[in-house]
């Protein structure tokens, strides 16, 4: 059992992303500003705007927090917007700077039907034809952390990867099983092929 | 079309009564079926890709047992659902989304108030938000109806898809009354036409009775299939629907 933080960024109800971690037997603490206590795995959630979660990031001091966790290998799963505020900008608010950790631009995804609603294939050398659940109008395109891509319209990055910070464009608390044993894989930090 | 990449979904529909699962369509004859959360795993394990839970919210008095319901359902369901009837203001919308429902289905209040649709994806955004239209085709003339396909609206039905994407709908709930218990199929030709002129996915609803419907839907260019009863009766599981669409070349999620 692992002690897990998800940082509430206050923009959308966190129910179903603490049970999918509880259910697989993780104990999870949910804060709005960091604490003292050491936790064995950190969530960013994937709810809100680009904008708005990287406000509430920078002025809960969670930033330099992560920084620190990471220094020390901490496992971090980033999960869409939760990823996406990591790298240089979004156009979903182009005057907002990115936290420019990753290179590269959170771009909108060029397909008549947006958002992408739904489930689609990974293409990945760890997680190869796994089917995620996806809800999203932004991604990033390319990456040279990325370590699974899907296509809408055109090839994007579905997932990164950089020391042990996993981000995900797809929602794994939505993703039924595979979802389950991903979020497992992330914060025990061993990626491996999911069977 | 350009390649999407994503995967058919097919939805399962549940009516919810006073925190029980009915069926019927006569108000006045609903057999009880469950209890929600009980039947949603079990639809999960079955492999549905989506669940929708009508009427869940629509009695006010049992406003606060319904939000319980969906946090229950939140908590326990790792596929998304969507619940719907009886939403009738933002405060309403916003109650549900915040127990823990990933989607609401507006229709009635959809027509009577449409601003509520820029409201609710401005607050939560566009994939919080499906529009269920229920149309019906009289003389090859399509008419759409609100307050449970009771009520006429005075509106042209193909504006009405194109003004609820505008307004900021993630998906449309496309349910064909005409189709609705005639067991005869989903109608392929209204969804593909509507998911060709609408910026925004369309899901196919009404007539289903076996798997061969859902092919046909598919193929003819439905991005997600709804159905009920063919699946509640115990005659299919929504695994052996999608066996059927793999043999017939479609991927489907397994």
């Amino acid at each position: 059992m692992k002690n897990i933080l998800i940082i509430d960024t206050k923009a959308g109800n966190l129910f179903s992303l603490q049970a999918a971690i509880e259910r697989l037997g993780h104990s999870v603490k949910i804060l709005q500003q960091p604490d003292n206590a050491s936790y064995d795995g950190i969530v960013i959630p994937g709810q809100g705007r680009f904008g708005t979660v990287l406000k509430n990031i920078r002025e809960n001091k969670w930033f330099s927090y992560i920084e620190k966790e990471l220094e020390k290998s901490t496992p971090i799963l980033g999960i869409c917007v939760g990823m996406q505020i990591f790298f240089e900008g979004s156009d979903e608010d182009p005057n907002v700077a990115g936290l420019n950790w990753f290179k590269g631009c959170v771009r909108a995804l060029d397909f008549p039907k947006k958002p992408m609603v739904g489930w689609a294939k990974l293409k990945s050398k760890i997680w190869n034809d796994k089917v995620v659940y996806f809800v999203n109008s932004y991604a990033v395109k390319h990456s040279e952390i990325c370590i699974a891509e899907t296509s809408y319209g055109e090839i994007f990055c579905a997932a990164v990867r950089k020391g042990s910070f996993v981000g995900v464009q797809f929602h794994p608390e939505k993703s039924g099983k595979v979802g389950s044993e991903l979020i497992d894989q992330v914060l025990t930090g061993g990626l491996r092929e999911i069977v | 079309m350009m390649d999407n990449n994503l995967l058919p979904r097919i939805i399962v529909c549940l009516d919810v009564d006073k925190g029980r699962v009915v069926k019927g369509t006569n108000f006045k004859q609903l057999r009880d079926m469950g209890d929600p959360v009980e039947l949603a795993i079990a639809y999960e394990n079955q492999g549905a890709d989506e669940l929708v839970f009508l009427d869940i919210s629509a009695s006010n008095e049992n406003r606060p047992t319904a939000l319980k319901l969906v946090t229950d359902i939140a908590k326990n369901l790792s596929i998304p659902f969507t619940v719907g009837g009886g939403l009738k203001q933002l405060d309403d919308v916003k109650a549900f989304l915040d127990a823990g429902a990933d989607k609401v289905a507006l229709n009635t209040t959809a027509v009577l108030k449409p601003e509520i649709i820029n409201q609710t994806a401005k607050a939560y955004g566009s994939q919080c938000v499906v529009v269920a239209i229920d149309v019906n085709k009289a003389n090859s003339d399509l008419k759409f109806y609100i307050n449970g396909g009771r009520q006429l609206v005075e509106k042209n039905f193909s504006d009405w898809t194109k003004e609820v994407a505008e307004r900021g709908a993630g998906e449309i709930l496309l349910t064909a009354m005409h189709k609705d218990g005639t067991g005869s199929g989903f109608d392929t030709e209204l969804t593909k036409s509507i998911s060709q002129q609408v910026p925004v996915q369309v899901i196919a609803s009404g007539g289903a009775k076996n798997e061969e419907h859902f092919l046909q839907a598919f193929k003819g260019g439905a991005d997600a299939c709804l159905a009920a009863g063919m699946f509640h009766s115990g005659e299919y599981t929504v695994n052996q629907v999608k066996q059927y669409l793999l043999e017939n070349d479609l991927q489907v999620r397994i």
